[in-house]
């Protein structure tokens, strides 16, 4: 059964002042089944981002739907969408985004930072993640006294702290070297094989070999 | 991990910027407090000053035929009057319970006597309480010492031919209430006659007052008790003038004192000079109050102007918060933290700046030697308009953080 359903999207940028109106998605319509692990490939230009971020509850598309786990995106208010956003989805951006005044803890914590439990809950759950990611010994390091890797795996210890049943990833290794881009994508699968929805936009052809399904962009359109 | 943690973490991270924000609003109150607490301090003198600055109660005794007229204030007949007052009477004014309001008391006994082949009004009066209270008065000659001494108005001393006209440098002046400067006196003549026959009786021209376009100019003023025995009439007065220090005090209240007092005499206030007083005194209040307001509203421009600043280098950090599923409310609530945190420290830090400037300016605009009011309260009212400065200078920009699309703030992820 279809966990995402995108029906008909079409995004365009309205024009102002310095350009024209952009048609970025042209009625694109696809559908992700829970436990998949899908890649969205293509090149600069071609919607990827777009389409991830719409998918991601960010981004109001211009015509056509949104449905996850049944739930039309788009048709809750804005801050019910929050709410959304923090129960069923966890981002991983490329370049991590990681809060450079809070330490690995703080920074995997984060999405709990509105949630009702203990202060105690949410560190257990936040050094759960931690280790699950291979982190749990540099909780008190900054971000910036950590790899790229270890950023990476970082963003990816933040996205999964709510246990979002789907993980959206831009480009996660886009920053990294192969070796350390390797460590993030064994973190991604790991997580997949314990069911976790993963619809990641990637250039890299390594990474989409590992995903169960490829799906290609371009101009707006899915191939 | 909760939404402040966040907020004083950002603090701390951006201890700069916060320490400038802090600073700024400190400025602001702590200017504010300044003239606030200087003003106060300074309306007491002022308030002091024109309460000496002349009698604001006025006791007559009671009586249905009035006859003679002063300072615009109708005082009865003495021929006429059947309740008189008397010396005692002005020593019971300062029995009041409000009598530590009252700064003083001048009683007077006045007549018509012949003087030269004029009837001129006489005033027997406690000349050191008179001149206290008359502090405008300039005299050419000297005070009074003694009994047969006498204080001579100026259109008296004209119509009598006391004097002549001549240039202010070779005047003698006696001033009354500090030192005298020969330059802000107006008067230009000088005393040609010492003496003087009142009722029939040599007297001294101890000096004469130069020109008020008071009463006073048409009168002669001699010592209470010798003006008593001239009209023979003593131990009675004619009315006795009161100066209250007024700050907070009401005035109804110490008439209505006086009043229980004396119930045989009749005492009004006399409304006109304490309406002037409250006006002065209100002026100077809003004053301050401007200028306060001004420099507040610079403040918060600085606030509002930093604080959109602020926002626009954290478009990105709002747009993650609210990629991962942050409320606009919870934007808000992090960035209020920021404000309010830095609002306090900055209407404490500006509350002691500004108790502190006030007391190192006081000296310099009070003359008199106002007494600094340390005012711990105001700490509170400081604390207040922190955060109504703060809150208010930065609602625009937060509240714009809070709508920002995280589409919009996702582009520059």
């Amino acid at each position: 059964m279809s966990f995402v359903t995108i029906e008909k999207v079409t995004k365009v940028y309205e024009a102002d002042g310095e350009s024209a109106a952009v048609k970025v998605l042209s009625d694109v319509s696809l559908e992700i089944v829970e436990g998949e692990f899908v890649c969205l490939m293509g090149p600069s230009g071609s919607g990827k981002s777009t389409l991830l971020t719409i998918v991601g509850a960010m981004n109001h598309p211009t015509t056509g739907r949104v449905l996850v786990d049944e739930i039309d995106v788009y048709g809750l208010a804005d801050e019910r969408r929050a709410d959304f956003r923090r129960e069923y989805l966890g981002f991983v951006f490329q370049q991590h985004h990681l809060m450079p005044y809070l330490n690995s803890l703080e920074n995997a914590m984060l999405p709990l930072a509105t949630a009702s439990m203990t202060t105690k809950e949410k560190r257990e759950r936040a050094m759960n993640v931690l280790d699950k990611v291979g982190l749990a010994d540099k909780a008190s390091r900054l971000p910036n006294q950590l790899s790229g890797g270890e950023q990476g795996r970082l963003a990816i210890a933040r996205a999964i702290v709510n246990e979002p049943p789907l993980i959206l990833a831009d480009e996660p290794t886009g920053s990294l070297d192969t070796k350390t881009g390797q460590e993030v994508m064994e973190v991604f699968l790991k997580l997949n094989a314990q069911r976790q929805t993963v619809f990641m936009v990637t250039h890299n052809p390594e990474n989409s070999a590992l995903a169960h399904r490829i799906i290609n962009i371009v101009d707006g359109r899915v191939e | 991990m909760r939404i402040s943690t966040i907020a004083f973490a950002n603090l701390k991270r951006r201890k700069g910027k916060a320490a400038f924000l802090t600073i700024g609003i400190a400025i602001g109150i702590g200017t504010a407090v300044a003239l606030l607490s200087l003003s106060s301090s300074i309306k007491e003198e002022i308030g002091s000053q024109l309460d000496r600055f002349g009698a604001n109660i006025v006791v007559v005794p009671q009586s249905n035929s009035l006859s003679l007229d002063y300072g615009g204030l109708s005082v009865s007949s003495v021929s006429f009057d059947v309740k008189q007052l008397h010396n005692e009477d002005a020593k019971n004014v300062l029995d009041i319970p409000f009598r530590n309001r009252i700064s003083n008391v001048s009683p007077k006994l006045l007549g018509a006597v012949a003087v030269e082949g004029r009837d001129i009004l006489l005033a027997g009066v406690d000349f050191e309480s008179e001149l206290t209270l008359k502090r405008w008065w300039h005299i050419a000659g000297r005070k009074p010492e003694d009994e047969q001494d006498l204080l001579v108005g100026y259109e008296v001393a004209r119509a009598l031919s006391l004097i002549e006209s001549t240039t202010p440098a070779t005047t003698q002046h006696v001033s009354h209430g500090g030192s005298h400067d020969p330059g802000e006196d107006k008067s230009q003549f000088k005393i040609v006659r010492g003496n003087l026959k009142v009722a029939g009786k040599d007297h001294n021209v101890a000096g004469v007052i130069s020109q008020t376009g008071g009463p006073e100019d048409q009168m002669i003023f001699g010592s209470l008790a010798h003006v008593q025995s001239l009209l023979n009439k003593p131990d009675q007065l004619s009315l006795i003038e009161v100066s209250a220090l007024c700050k907070d005090c009401p005035i109804g209240d110490i008439v209505a004192q006086i009043s229980e007092r004396l119930p045989q005499a009749k005492v009004s206030a006399i409304q006109q000079s304490v309406r002037a007083r409250s006006e002065t005194v209100e002026r100077l209040t809003r004053f301050s109050g401007a200028v306060a307001a001004v420099v507040l509203a610079i403040g918060a421009l600085m606030i509002f102007t930093t604080m959109m600043g602020s926002v626009i280098e954290r478009t990105k950090e709002i747009g993650v918060l609210r990629a991962i599923g942050f409320r606009r409310t919870h934007i808000i609530k992090g960035l209020m933290i920021e404000v309010a945190v830095i609002s306090v420290l900055g209407g404490v830090l500006g509350w002691g700046a500004g108790m502190l400037a006030s007391w190192f300016a006081l000296p310099y605009f009070a003359e008199t030697g106002a007494a600094f009011e340390f005012q711990p309260l105001l700490a509170i009212v400081a604390v207040a308009a922190g955060l109504i400065i703060g809150t208010v200078s930065s609602f625009y920009p937060i509240v714009r953080a809070s709508r920002l699309d995280p589409s919009e703030a996702v582009r520059y992820v």
